[in-house]
């Protein structure tokens, strides 16, 4: 329980560093963003506007006042409103992340359905056929970046076969198949190199646990391999590959960016991207502190897992 | 593997040099723009053809790999020259600026590294001098690790103390002793830094954010040819290729790498069809419990083959305790292994035939030594924590080696009774409430009292019992010897036992095999071994055990040969205070120096 308070307490201290330093790298980078917003195009902007753009965005006041003030605001949930279109920004985060949120699981179902497996029989006959082939198909899954993946599926499936569309995006409610095939894609750009990597860590753990004294033991009590496999060696391999993975699913919390970009699919990465196009600064830290915070809690998440997995963690 | 590590280390070099010597190519200008050619077909002044604005394919290609390992090398240079600072401060310093140094990364590493990266290029804008500082950045934290840990490990180390003690500066001990230590890490960490950033890079330029075109990058090219990829798709696949190839390359060469650094290479996997090439065994059935017959098994290492146990041959009667004696590496475990047919991949059966109630072991097929294992042989490993498994409770690991051998009717139905009843047995306080403890809930005692209720669970003919008692303390020591014992006695079992204690030899068994370097070099009746050794080793070991009266302990000189390099004549002899010139060329052979007795040494009657 203490174990458990303790890792919340720290979770929690994490996120607050974290929105600081978004609060601060926004303000104290040399250059003023004002500034630098209205100056696009190279001509010098002109200072009232600048002024009344300093006043909106609250630039004016002192930076401890500002700090207080965006923190009261943020434990209500309001993350202030977008330069471009002026809506609440925190609303419109709402709309993208869970889409987000869908990818990433669609993506990391297939890792888990196509990686765990092939790991498993990998292992059990190292240096076979099934090990040889799948280590070299893993190489090129790790190799290829997503985008490439994402840019060649589309030649191929959408341009040249024309079986799915390029890309875009259809509400569920709406039309879930063509939902799920608009989500098919995109899913499986990202995919292809988590179930590389699930494959990788399910391989070497399921190798090293296979050595351990006690599934010695377990032979030595004369039980079956197939027993054996279920019982004493996946429940411990699957350990470090739950952890690898969900860190995983975190980084890709702020790596989807490049596949929805590729296949124009409106998620939370795609609106980063059009800030940071459109200077839209509290867009940005919007969604950064969002990402940030989610990423810090998916650790903690992870932590629990675990302990729950593993009787030892929660007495360490 | 090493050919493979020179091929990989090759192609990344190859690859780095066109980067490096692309200006000096006679290559069209990668920037120069022909309107009049746009898309134009491979063509002999341009063989990949020319781009949406009529520009050089090949050239900007290579320009592009300038571009790609120029980000990279550049960044993963700066984080590890940082990277190194940090960690050598941090590590060595300790107190406030460790906690700058090495806990402040942990800040890098609450975000998503792209994340990180889109926000510094929204502060700062696109281009190159903005993605080398921010990727060094990302990179930093792998670096400040594994240098850290490296200097942690090192910096309480002999030679470092003695380089202190003789007056050395602290810069001049880091820079001599340290860094060459982490040097292998270090390498490994700038490879895949390097690796990542390549990535990184062309990602973000795919996405127009990281190089400024017209600048050639492999993302850049990309992101602009899927505008074009329905009427030129190679234009899309040559950069797709060139970058993914790079990427892959590197990768390996990062596996290599760290293959190369790390000690624990792969386990090499004796393959099992061996074991039909052995001679069938065609000795009538003994009499005896286990029977064990000129056993010799082999080890494939890096040195060689090598064979950790030669010819053993011993007997054990039911109700008998024969302890097997030996300094580590003897080869006590490993036989006790191979009678349970539980040696490690790498190691197999040469020669020779084990009986167990008549029946022979080492070719039954795996099927008939599964219903033996925890059924008519059991075995007590030494270390019972890493011998339990950490994530069930111990009741239903005892219960689980019932239900193996329990007939298809009555599965499950009482095994866990059965389990508690067992533990009661090993004298266990409280067993219904232990049955449901894990193995990190319990003292290491009764950890080993668990692990023989599991071993002891279906009443076994043969106990092999491999050190139970080393990790624990005296008292409990004694304990767990008196149960072993009273386990004997009221069951009639045969039990092995492994050790390399002479006390607990003299507490517990009825006969005594001697071994040194993977040889039987005495055996027989425990007390007659003990009052007359017929083996100088025998003799040695007993001086070297701690004597009752008090009288000091002797050491025996030198070591133990290793497994590859054996002597030609006596294994023993280059430490034998009794040898004469015929020990170092005669192989001696077992001789029978009385009823029930044996020695393999040449000069047993002098000893006598």
């Amino acid at each position: 329980m203490i174990w458990f308070l303790r890792r919340i307490g720290t979770a929690i201290l994490l996120i607050w560093v974290v929105a600081s330093i978004v609060f601060l790298a926004i303000r104290l980078v040399p250059g003023d963003p004002a500034e630098l917003l209205l100056s696009q195009g190279g001509v010098a902007p002109d200072p009232a506007t600048v002024a009344e753009l300093r006043e909106q965005l609250g630039l004016d006041r002192p930076l401890p006042v500002q700090y207080v003030e965006r923190f009261r605001l943020m434990a209500q949930g309001d993350l202030g409103r977008s330069l471009q279109d002026n809506a609440p920004i925190a609303g419109e985060i709402a709309r993208r992340l869970p889409r987000t949120l869908e990818l990433i699981l669609a993506a990391a179902l297939f890792a888990v359905v196509v990686g765990i497996p092939t790991g498993v029989l990998a292992a059990n006959r190292p240096g076979g056929w099934l090990d040889r082939w799948a280590l070299l198909q893993s190489s090129v899954g790790l190799a290829v970046p997503v985008f490439v993946i994402g840019t060649v599926l589309v030649l191929v499936f959408a341009q040249t076969l024309r079986w799915v569309p390029a890309g875009g995006y259809v509400p569920l409610a709406r039309d879930p198949g063509r939902h799920l095939l608009l989500l098919a894609m995109p899913s499986l750009a990202i995919g292809i190199g988590l179930a590389a990597t699930v494959f990788r860590m399910t391989r070497a753990s399921m190798l090293d646990v296979t050595q351990r004294d006690f599934v010695r033991t377990a032979r030595a009590k004369g039980v079956g391999p197939r027993r054996i496999l279920v019982r004493h060696v996946l429940r411990n391999a699957l350990m470090p590959v739950v952890t690898v993975l969900a860190l995983h699913m975190g980084t890709l919390l702020g790596g989807t960016v490049l596949v929805e970009y590729v296949f124009n699919y409106p998620g939370l990465s795609g609106l980063l991207v059009e800030a940071v196009n459109a200077r839209d600064y509290p867009a940005v830290e919007g969604v950064v502190l969002v990402i940030s915070v989610l990423f810090v809690l998916l650790n903690l998440l992870v932590d629990l897992i675990y302990a729950a997995l593993d009787p030892r963690v929660r007495h360490a | 593997m090493t050919r493979l590590r020179r091929g990989l280390i090759i192609a990344v070099a190859g690859i780095a040099i066109t980067a490096l010597i692309v200006p000096m190519l006679p290559l069209p200008d990668p920037v120069r723009i022909e309107v009049a050619h746009q898309l134009a077909a491979p063509s002999g002044a341009h063989w990949l053809g020319q781009d949406e604005y009529g520009r050089d394919v090949l050239s900007r290609l290579l320009w592009g790999a300038r571009t790609s390992l120029l980000v990279a090398g550049a960044s993963a240079a700066l984080a590890c020259f940082f990277g190194i600072v940090l960690g050598l401060l941090g590590g060595y310093l300790r107190g406030v600026t460790e906690f700058l140094a090495v806990r402040s990364m942990d800040v890098v590493l609450c975000f998503p590294p792209l994340l990180l990266a889109l926000l510094v290029v929204t502060l700062l804008g696109p281009g190159a001098t903005t993605l080398i500082p921010v990727l060094a950045v990302l990179y930093l934290p792998g670096f400040v690790r594994v240098v850290y840990a490296g200097v942690l490990t090192v910096r309480s180390q002999d030679y470092v103390e003695a380089m202190r003690a003789l007056g050395a500066g602290p810069i001049r001990i880091m820079v001599r002793t340290i860094l060459p230590n982490v040097a292998g890490p270090v390498l490994v960490q700038f490879s895949l830094a390097a690796a990542s950033a390549v990535v990184l890079e062309s990602g973000l330029s795919f996405l127009g954010l990281g190089v400024v075109p017209p600048t050639p990058s492999w993302g850049l090219m990309i992101g602009s040819a899927r505008a074009t990829m329905n009427q030129a798709p190679l234009l899309l696949l040559w950069p797709c290729a060139a970058l993914s190839l790079t990427i892959l390359t590197m990768n390996a060469l990062c596996d290599a790498l760290r293959d190369a650094v790390d000690p624990h290479a792969g386990p090499r996997f004796a393959r099992r069809s061996a074991m039909d090439a052995l001679l069938p065994g065609l000795r009538p059935p003994p009499g005896p419990v286990l029977a064990i017959d000129h056993l010799t098994i082999e080890i494939d290492t890096p040195y060689g083959m090598i064979q950790p146990v030669r010819d053993l041959s011993l007997t054990v009667e039911a109700g008998e305790t024969l302890a097997i004696v030996g300094e580590s590496g003897s080869g006590k475990s490993l036989t006790g292994l191979a009678v349970m047919g539980l040696l490690p991949p790498a190691a197999r059966v040469a020669r020779g035939a084990v009986w167990l109630d008549g029946r022979e072991l080492l070719r039954a097929d795996e099927a008939t030594l599964r219903s033996l294992r925890g059924g008519a042989m059991a075995m007590i490993f030494q270390d019972p924590l890493s011998s339990l498994n950490p994530v069930h409770r111990i009741g239903a690991q005892i219960a689980e080696g019932i239900t193996a051998h329990a007939s298809r009717q009555n599965r499950e139905g009482d095994a866990w009774s059965r389990a508690v009843g067992l533990l009661r047995m090993v004298g266990i306080p409280d067993p219904e409430r232990r049955a449901r403890s894990f193995p990190y809930e319990m003292s290491g005692g009764m950890r080993q009292r668990a692990m023989i209720a599991v071993a002891i669970a279906n009443n076994p003919r043969l106990l092999i019992a491999d050190e139970p008692t080393t990790a624990l303390d005296v008292t409990i020591q004694a304990q767990i010897l008196e149960l072993l014992a009273a386990l004997r006695r009221e069951r009639g079992m045969a039990l092995v036992f492994i050790t390399h204690s002479l006390p607990v030899v003299a507490e517990i068994a009825d006969r005594v095999v001697v071994m040194y370097a993977g040889e039987v070099v005495e055996q027989g009746a425990a007390a007659d071994v003990f009052a007359a050794p017929r083996h100088p080793y025998t003799a040695a070991l007993l001086r070297s055990a701690p004597t009752e009266d008090g009288g000091l302990p002797e050491g025996i000189p030198g070591t133990v040969p290793q497994p590859h390099d054996l002597p030609a004549g006596c294994a023993f002899a280059p430490r034998c205070a009794h040898r004469v010139p015929d020990c170092e060329s005669v192989r001696p052979p077992l001789v029978d120096v009385g009823p029930n007795r044996q020695s393999r040494c040449l000069r047993w009657r002098e000893l006598a």
